[in-house]
């Protein structure tokens, strides 16, 4: 009988909760929104300008895509006055109904990032054409007025990042642990990578490892196996590039011994000196794809009508050195600048292609 | 001490017998379902109050926006469909007193097994819609074979196997849709679209795959309740030694309960490719397999109680969104409120298991000292 009487003061504390939650939390409802409009998170009003963003199936804490296109559309927000909101999706399969909240919420800029999110943000596009959207990390095959793809030459990052490991590996085994090369960013960031490596010493050997296209960019245990295997095997220089499966192998490299002095990781798309603190101590630079920027750029210029359809290039470069300044040799950072200026200017080719 | 004393084999989730003695078998079989629910809703409000979110407000927006419009309510069968069948998936295993884990890989299997034969072939619609359904439903059926071949003839844990065979399922599709199957000149792993033809219609805003998981989990209302099949289950579930001396094939019924729970969640799969996805993406499909766990205990292995079990987990997942935009709460309080109902449907089960088990180690002594 005991369990009954369990099972009787359990249904009553479940209505007590339900009672007293409904009490208290009255007058806080609204403290996410402006209010306004028809439900609570639509966009507060006709003058208003509204920015929202739909993460890919990821957080926009994620320290990666998801939080540099958040920033960006944060900083848009600040310099227009405007109001930004975003969606994190769960299920792919929710891609159109998150969208969708934003344009019936009567938003003027939807934000999508991520290349999974490519095919959605088309047809979401298509059917809104009052609507600009951007599409972080999205190649455009085809012009769309109200659609700008914001995309990177990767390969070109790739490329630095690579020049830079070959002059400075020791052991002259240099690795990378990345997403899955079913993504096209992915394999190019890995093959400029493995091609700059090479041009800065061709002595090297790069080794490349792909993850598995399920959980390409979730798996950190994954990214850290990887890397200690490439740590054993005498690799010193190593690129992790995959959201939060490559932030695992830069944080296992950073507890190598040697971490920081003979030993050293590789970030990739922001600064993730900032984004992954727990590999300041290994961490090069990273493979930078001016991302915050390019979101910002665009949304500004999508304020005033001027966003282009298709394709906009955003910027790519290293990140600063910071705790490894010391480290890198005066000369090695000379000819590394100079190498970034050619493939700028175009004078240098990284020759990758996606086969 | 005996050895075949239906009490202690029963899982506490079969059908409830009012002259059995156990404390919760006195309660109404609804009870324990609507408290755990309740009382994970109550959790999951303070976990949103804590977000500075009225937690009735927000149950009020997550439930207007599943159910409150014709979009919502489209979105919530969509959302349902598959969560009925690997439901009774798990509910046919548990009636022959099985634990089907396995129900994600073997929907993954039907989803990617539909998707194949959908693109793969063409054939007039009146045909080639069936064939896509019913080869969706032999995949996981073979999948879930596996595991009822190896409980039967070598009394191997059915609890371990499919769980193990979850991951090589996903490894497998994964494959599959990234190397053979995958879809040309474009860089994602995934198969073609499916055919039009194998495409699973919208009778006005409702999915015909819905309709289709509601007969079925009619049909097998019918099925363990009145025939002699549905029997032969019930009764090896309960007492396999009962069933032996009765002439029933103990085997043979775990076999066929491992393939049938394989193959409902294979259709789920199926249902899912025809209907809503149009193809097999290894992102897609995430979790339903799981879900349907907590669906059938929360129907006590009841057929039909499915339908409102997995309609409950339907509008939480298709009003999270809603949720999420209207008041900013983390989506992720839908899996908490989810994983919570399970936790206490549960419990009562967890708990006459462990009593089972020290039963069973009594039983053994007595037998020692009967030989």
């Amino acid at each position: 009988m005991h369990r009954k009487w369990g099972l009787a003061a359990a249904a009553a504390a479940a209505a007590l909760v339900l009672a007293a939650c409904g009490g208290s939390g009255g007058g806080s409802a609204s403290s996410s929104s402006a209010g306004g409009g028809g439900g609570e998170g639509d966009c507060p009003g006709a003058d208003a300008f509204c920015i929202g963003l739909v993460t890919d199936t990821g957080k926009v804490d994620d320290k990666s895509f998801n939080q540099s296109a958040w920033e960006g559309a944060l900083e848009a927000a600040q310099a227009s006055g405007g109001y930004a909101k975003y969606i994190e999706t769960v299920d792919p399969k929710d891609y159109a109904t998150n969208i969708g909240q934003f344009v019936s919420g009567g938003y003027d800029v939807i934000v999508t990032v991520g290349f999974l999110m490519g095919e959605a943000t088309v047809a979401a596009a298509k059917e809104n054409t009052g609507i600009q959207f951007i599409g972080v990390d999205q190649f455009q095959a085809e012009e769309i007025p109200n659609l700008t793809g914001l995309v990177f030459p990767e390969d070109k990052a790739g490329y630095a990042a690579g020049y830079l490991a070959g002059l400075m590996t020791k052991t002259n085994k240099i690795g990378a642990v990345l997403g899955t090369d079913t993504v096209p960013p992915v394999k190019l960031f890995g093959e400029g990578y493995k091609a700059g490596a090479l041009a800065a010493n061709p002595s090297a050997s790069v080794t490349l490892v792909y993850h598995e296209p399920n959980n390409a960019f979730t798996d950190p245990e994954w990214g850290a196996a990887e890397a200690k295997k490439q740590l054993e095997q005498d690799h010193d220089i190593i690129f992790g590039a995959g959201g939060l499966t490559g932030n695992g192998a830069l944080i296992e490299i950073a507890k190598a011994p040697g971490a920081g002095e003979t030993i050293f990781c590789i970030g990739v798309d922001t600064d993730q000196f900032f984004t992954v603190p727990e590999a300041a101590k290994c961490l090069l630079t990273s493979a930078e794809k001016k991302l915050t920027l390019g979101t910002k750029d665009l949304v500004l210029m999508a304020k005033d009508g001027k966003a282009p359809g298709g394709n906009y290039f955003g910027l790519t470069g290293l990140a600063p050195y910071h705790d490894t300044e010391a480290a890198v040799p005066e000369d090695v950072k000379a000819k590394v600048a100079e190498v970034i200026a050619g493939l700028d200017a175009g004078t240098i080719a990284t020759n990758v292609t996606l086969g | 001490m005996s050895t075949i004393d239906p009490a202690q084999t029963d899982l506490g989730i079969t059908d409830p017998d009012p002259r059995r003695s156990g404390p919760l078998d006195r309660v109404p079989a609804i009870v324990i379902p609507v408290v755990s629910v309740l009382l994970a809703f109550a959790i999951g409000g303070i976990l949103i109050w804590l977000q500075g979110v009225n937690p009735l407000f927000a149950y009020q927006v997550l439930f207007r926006d599943a159910l409150g419009s014709v979009d919502g309510l489209e979105r919530t069968m969509e959302k349902s469909t598959p969560l009925i069948l690997t439901g009774l998936a798990v509910v046919v295993g548990l009636r022959a007193g099985l634990f089907n884990i396995g129900a994600q890989g073997q929907l993954l299997m039907g989803a990617i097994g539909a998707a194949w034969a959908g693109y793969n072939f063409t054939l007039p619609p009146l045909v080639h819609l069936p064939f896509c359904l019913i080869f969706g439903i032999l995949c996981g059926a073979a999948w879930g074979s596996i595991a009822g071949a190896l409980r039967a003839y070598r009394s191997v844990s059915e609890v371990i196997t499919t769980i193990m065979l979850n991951s090589i399922a996903i490894a497998l599709v994964d494959y599959l849709a990234s190397r053979p199957l995958k879809e040309p000149d474009q860089p994602l792993s995934r198969t073609p679209l499916i055919a039009e033809s194998a495409a699973l219609p919208y009778i006005g805003p409702i999915p015909s795959g819905f309709i289709l998981a509601l007969v079925v989990a009619v049909f097998f209302g019918w099925l363990l309740v009145r025939t002699t099949q549905g029997f032969r289950f019930n009764t090896v579930g309960m007492n396999p030694g009962a069933a032996r001396y009765a002439g029933i094939s103990v085997k043979g019924t775990i076999l066929l309960a491992m393939a049938v729970s394989g193959g409902l969640a294979g259709l789920g799969g199926a249902v899912e490719t025809l209907g809503i996805t149009g193809r097999f993406e290894p992102a897609f499909n995430i979790g339903l397999g799981f879900d349907g766990i907590t669906i059938a205990l929360l129907a006590r292995a009841n057929p039909l109680a499915t339908i409102p079990a997995a309609l409950l987990v339907g509008t939480l997942r298709a009003g999270s969104s809603s949720l999420q935009f209207q008041t900013g709460i983390e989506p992720e309080v839908v899996s908490v409120i989810l994983a919570l109902t399970l936790l206490f449907v549960s419990a009562p089960i967890v708990g006459k298991l462990l009593f089972r088990n020290r039963s069973i180690k009594q039983t053994t002594v007595t037998k020692g000292w009967g030989a």
